[in-house]
């Protein structure tokens, strides 16, 4: 990975811990237990940059409740402010059939339906460490934008023209074989030359990803959900991006009175886009191995980097009692009695 | 009373009224609170005796931008100085207000239930979050002076 300087007039980069919770088995409402901890509790006051993918039903660290459910592919997470009025986001009816469990965030925002598919990213950052990012929800946005994500969709991006190409050469290789092989039957009961194949490779055309009026989109697309919780001296920035989704399970959430122009009176199916659909690269693990590690090269780029271990990031939750004291007790994450 | 005795006490009141140290109210904000002080986190605390007002400042409100939600405590509550009591919302980001003073919850301002645009009108008016029964008087000493509070706002800004 190349290292770049933070700015060209020497400044140091922000040291930031990164966490990487691919494969941790950690539950989303773990996640979000573990950011708030990192936030507001780490003795070492350490910035944070977390990644990862989560269970969205079973934890691994707090007990499971038992619920009567029929759809357990999914979690509904609200922000902290709509989370007091889950009826004006949520078609309730539809989600207590379903047992669909729902949980209040302790950032803002709105609803969000999150799977196991689901790519998180959190970054946690100091005043002190980030005096170039004032702790401002529009600054905030804007540089994760400016100075991560850009990066990031733009080496996804040609990840993906690059697999298409490779692919398409491939297709056309076996195109090519079959027709030689059938060209030389034929030649050789008709004794005629194979002609070659003049054939032009497609490029796909890829939409730009962008921050549009507070959302990260891919053209005109919402491509993940993003949220702020500001403290005294710290912010918190984190997003879920949508690498593929069940259709079935966006239905449980109600198009928002309150909503950006960009999206107009556009469903969710025609509103949200899945990162898969644009960015794939065969297979979905290998693809979404790959948005982290961009994700990692991007902050390597920004940052003073120093990997972390779970098992010490979590002792910071271990001070607070552990995973079920602290949910229990003063974590601002709770589940929803719809 | 006689004519001299008349002049001599009009002008003693001339020189009274032309002494008497003028209040202004600052231009910064929409209602400025008479006895308030804050904190350089941006919240204010209005004392009327044992009893303190808080809520965050004009220039809190406006550094916020458009609040769409207040997370009320409880009366009953206990807050503690400089400890987060409560949260606003604004343009998806959550942010903490923390207790100018420590003390118990007598009231909550009910209408930022369904009225937070409250606190962007008239932040230390009628956007008000909690009165509280002061458990320190003395923890008012080290909060800021309205002067104090605008020059670190300049500052900031």
């Amino acid at each position: 990975m190349n290292c770049r300087s933070f700015s060209t007039q020497s400044k140091p980069k922000p040291k930031v811990s990164f966490l990487n919770l691919q494969g941790s088995g950690m539950s989303a409402i773990e996640r979000l237990c573990l950011e708030e901890a990192l936030l507001s509790h780490d003795p070492l006051k350490r910035s944070w940059a977390i990644v990862g993918t989560h269970e969205p039903r079973y934890n691994s660290y707090l007990p499971n409740p038992e619920f009567n459910t029929s759809n357990e592919s999914c979690l509904i997470i609200m922000g902290v402010g709509a989370g007091g009025k889950p009826d004006s986001l949520l078609d309730i009816e539809k989600v207590k059939r379903d047992g669909v469990l729902a949980v209040k965030r302790f950032s803002g925002g709105g609803a969000i339906v999150v799977d196991d598919s689901t790519l998180w990213t959190t970054f946690i950052g100091r005043n002190d460490d980030f005096p170039h990012v004032d702790p401002h929800s529009e600054s905030i946005m804007a540089w994760s934008a400016n100075d991560v994500f850009h990066k990031v969709f733009a080496n996804m991006k040609a990840d993906a023209l690059h697999h298409n190409i490779i692919s398409s050469e491939k297709k056309n290789m076996v195109m090519d074989t079959t027709k030689s092989c059938q060209a030389a039957l034929d030649n050789e009961t008709s004794g005629k030359h194979p002609t070659e194949d003049n054939s032009t490779l497609q490029t796909t055309e890829m939409p730009d990803f962008a921050l549009r009026e507070n959302d990260y989109v891919i053209g005109e697309r919402k491509v993940g959900d993003n949220a702020q919780l500001i403290v005294d001296g710290a912010w918190l920035h984190h997003t879920t991006f949508l690498w593929d989704y069940e259709e079935e399970n966006m239905s449980y959430l109600t198009l928002p009175s309150k909503r950006p122009e960009y999206r107009g009176e556009r469903d969710h199916d025609d509103f949200l886009v899945k990162l898969r659909s644009t960015y794939a690269l065969g297979d979905d693990n290998s693809s979404k191995r790959a948005f982290f590690y961009h994700v990692k090269c991007a902050a390597f780029e920004a940052f003073e980097l120093e990997e972390v271990l779970l098992k010490d990031a979590m002792k910071v939750v271990d001070d607070l009692g552990g995973m079920k004291a602290w949910f229990e007790g003063g974590c601002r994450t709770k589940i929803l009695d719809l | 009373m006689s004519s001299a005795a008349t002049m001599m006490m009009r002008n003693v009141a001339r020189r009274s009224i032309l002494q008497m140290p003028r209040f202004t109210y600052p231009s910064v904000g929409s209602t400025r609170l008479f006895s308030a002080k804050f904190t350089e986190s941006h919240e204010f605390a209005k004392v009327d005796g044992k009893i303190a007002t808080i809520g965050i400042s004009d220039h809190a409100q406006s550094l916020l931008g458009d609040i769409v939600f207040v997370e009320l405590p409880e009366v009953g509550d206990e807050i503690v100085k400089g400890e987060s009591f409560t949260s606003v919302e604004s343009v998806k980001a959550a942010s903490d207000v923390y207790a100018p003073v420590s003390g118990t919850i007598l009231e909550v301002n009910q209408s930022l239930e369904d009225s937070p645009e409250t606190v962007n009108k008239d932040a230390e008016g009628e956007g008000w979050f909690v009165k509280v029964e002061m458990s320190d008087e003395s923890e008012l000493d080290d909060l800021l002076e309205l002067d104090q509070y605008k020059a670190k706002c300049e500052e900031e800004s």
